[in-house]
């Protein structure tokens, strides 16, 4: 049974954290604005902000320490992300999630952060929320469908995304817990505590900037690891800003995904708005969804319907 | 459990019941080495990753054949289905007629690039475990090193491949002839012992246990499928080409955290050459010694600059051998272990 943090109401404080990669402070100004001027919340500002002088916002002990806080802090009602970068597997096993299992709040970003989400799903089975982090709010982004959808879902908006059909799609529905995120992190969570169980819940992907005989080979790792057989669905989302080999590789990114799934039957849909692109919609991960794919898609949050378990699309089989 | 790691470990228990596959140190099991080759003996050549044309493994060919072996072209050399050599199915095809052939005495991977897992799981090894024969290669070719010793538990060998091989022996350089000789020698039965300078960052000690190993965007690829590496007991060694310095510390950190590290006798750090260049501002800032250190527990020998990996010091190695690794303050040696 998914934990579903309180959603927030105005007033409430959110911690903003840069658990992973440095970000200076400037690059988060509109994002601090935004929360605190548009949505009405209250911002508890992390150590980590600005921080750092090499390739992480502090050293891991700053960084964990700086999470940890944000997670223990009764008054803080959820933690952003503000950036991704690469970070998070350092310091994950030094984090002690007792305090926050007890009182969750919503945990927000992607990309690296990935790994917190999926342990988070793993472990604990808390809800997490798949969304844009603060760079996504400069330039008017924050007033885009995506910066939008991260406010409505944190405010307990019930959503219903519709993806426009891709020649690809496979049709059909399948319902699920819905985890997923970054391809190349869910690869490099493969083995660990932190690796999330696919079976019976609909998968997500998204990629940016990998080259493609890498995304073949992390589909491969996925399908070989058996993750990829029991799916209740999948959903696959951007894949920004590939890169090929010199010696051309010869198929695109979403070719390749086509081809590793073709044996399965569950309902795939291609294009989904989840990326390192604009298009990023905020996505409760480890919380019950329903996808259907006929002409273009829908997900639907489920997240109110009682004992998912038990309505998990496991009979896709 | 799974079915097949249920099968495998009875296996394992049914195999320490037979002489040649005692359980080393209670737990470790002795590799069954492949039969050594001998002038005449025949050599297959195919292309199980990234493709490669007949006129590229013409050099490594007549090399082969002075050295007195005889060399038959897989149907995989010339074919092209985008980077690969060929299609997933005739990969697997011309590399199973290898395993299947009682003549091949040795199956000689023409090149590495990518594709091995694409097609590794299609692989039938029933007659590879009742007639092992030697596999070589690297890069790409870890995955199929991985797969062959924890499917099989039969050592291979780690080299160089045809790219290495010059036009002109003659007029190659010592250290072309010497790494390209290091084959020829393990293949005949004629290891002989790797020397390494010391390192400011090695950590002496003794080690001994089978050595495991190679690309480590291989091994990490493997993580969670039936090639995935043991590392318990294990010599690991380590190396990779070509790779942001992020993303060989997020691999290692994947390795630590799935305990890959815990139980290691030794390590040993080849090339990590051709790091790609960062972003300025964006440098990862660490080097590839305290990204590994870091890492690692205490309690056994590691060392740097080993001459293995995607360089020319790259010279051949028994995977899944036992071998004897030793660390001092004045470099470091690894050589095969003699049972006694």
């Amino acid at each position: 049974m998914p934990i579903l943090p309180r959603y927030l109401k105005s007033g409430d404080t959110v911690g903003l954290v840069c658990p992973a990669g440095r970000m200076s402070l400037a690059r988060m100004r509109t994002c601090l604005r935004i929360l605190e001027q548009e949505w009405g919340f209250r911002v508890r500002r992390g150590q980590t902000l600005g921080a750092g002088d090499g390739y992480f916002s502090g050293t891991d002990a700053e960084r964990a320490a700086d999470l940890q806080e944000m997670l223990d802090d009764d008054s803080v009602r959820a933690v952003l992300c503000a950036r991704g970068g690469y970070g998070m597997t350092r310091i994950i096993d030094l984090i002690n999630f007792s305090r926050f299992v007890r009182h969750p709040k919503w945990v927000i970003g992607f990309s690296d952060i990935t790994v917190l989400h999926m342990h988070l799903y793993a472990q604990y089975g808390v809800v997490t929320l798949h969304a844009p982090m603060a760079a996504a709010f400069q330039q008017g982004g924050w007033r885009k469908p995506s910066v939008r959808s991260l406010h409505q879902a944190l405010t307990g908006h019930v959503y219903q995304y519709a993806s426009p059909a891709h020649p690809f799609d496979r049709p059909g529905t399948g319902q699920g817990l819905l985890v997923g995120g970054n391809l190349a992190l869910l690869a490099h969570l493969v083995g660990s505590p932190s690796f999330p169980r696919t079976e019976g819940n609909i998968l997500f992907l998204e990629e940016v900037g990998e080259t493609l005989y890498n995304i073949d080979r992390m589909m491969r790792q996925l399908l070989r690891s058996g993750q990829l057989e029991r799916l209740a669905g999948l959903v696959i989302g951007g894949f920004t800003d590939s890169r090929d080999t010199e010696r051309p590789f010869g198929q695109t990114a979403y070719e390749i995904v086509r081809d590793v799934v073709e044996p399965f039957p569950y309902p795939v849909c291609f294009g989904f708005p989840v990326s390192h692109g604009p298009e990023n919609l905020a996505l409760k991960a480890g919380s019950l969804h329903r996808l259907f794919v006929a002409e273009g898609a829908v997900l639907s949050d489920l997240s109110e319907m009682p004992s998912p378990r038990q309505q998990s699309g496991r009979k896709c089989r | 459990m799974e079915r097949g790691d249920f099968l495998q470990q009875m296996g394992w228990l049914l195999m320490g019941l037979l002489p040649g596959w005692s359980r080393g140190d209670g737990l470790w099991r002795r590799g069954v080495l492949p039969p050594f080759l001998r002038e005449g003996d025949l050599i297959g050549l195919t292309a199980p990753s990234g493709a490669i044309q007949p006129a590229e493994v013409a050099p490594a060919v007549s090399v082969l054949q002075a050295w007195g072996f005889r060399v038959q072209l897989g149907e995989t050399l010339g074919l092209q289905d985008g980077s690969l050599g060929g299609s997933d199915a005739q990969r697997a095809a011309d590399l199973q007629r290898m395993i299947d052939n009682p003549l091949v005495c040795a199956i000689f991977c023409a090149r590495g690039g990518y594709g091995v897992t694409r097609m590794v799981d299609a692989l039938n090894l029933g007659e590879f475990r009742r007639h092992p024969k030697w596999i070589v290669g690297f890069s790409d070719i870890t995955a199929l090193h991985l797969h062959i010793w924890r499917q099989t538990g039969v050592i291979s060998l780690h080299s160089k491949m045809c790219g290495s091989f010059p036009a002109q022996w003659l007029e190659a350089p010592s250290l072309v002839q010497e790494t390209l000789l290091s084959i020829r020698h393990a293949l005949t039965g004629h290891a002989v012992p790797l020397a390494c300078p010391p390192h400011m960052a090695d950590r002496s000690g003794l080690a001994e246990g089978p050595l495991v190993g190679g690309n480590l965007s291989m091994i990490h690829t493997c993580m969670g499928t039936r090639s995935e590496i043991d590392t318990r007991g294990a010599i690991l060694f380590l190396e990779d080409v070509g790779e942001y310095p992020y993303s060989i510390d997020r691999m290692l950190t994947n390795l630590q955290r799935a305990g890959k590290f815990n139980q290691l006798q030794g390590l040993v750090i080849g090339g990590f050459t051709q790091m790609k260049k960062e972003l300025p501002g964006e440098a990862f800032g660490r080097s590839l010694e305290q990204m590994v250190l870091e890492k690692v527990p205490a309690g056994f020998p590691v060392c740097f600059g080993f001459p293995i990996g995607h360089q020319l010091e790259n010279y051949a190695l028994l995977h899944g051998q036992r071998y004897r690794l030793e660390v001092t303050e004045d470099g470091s040696t690894l050589e095969i272990s003699v049972p006694g």
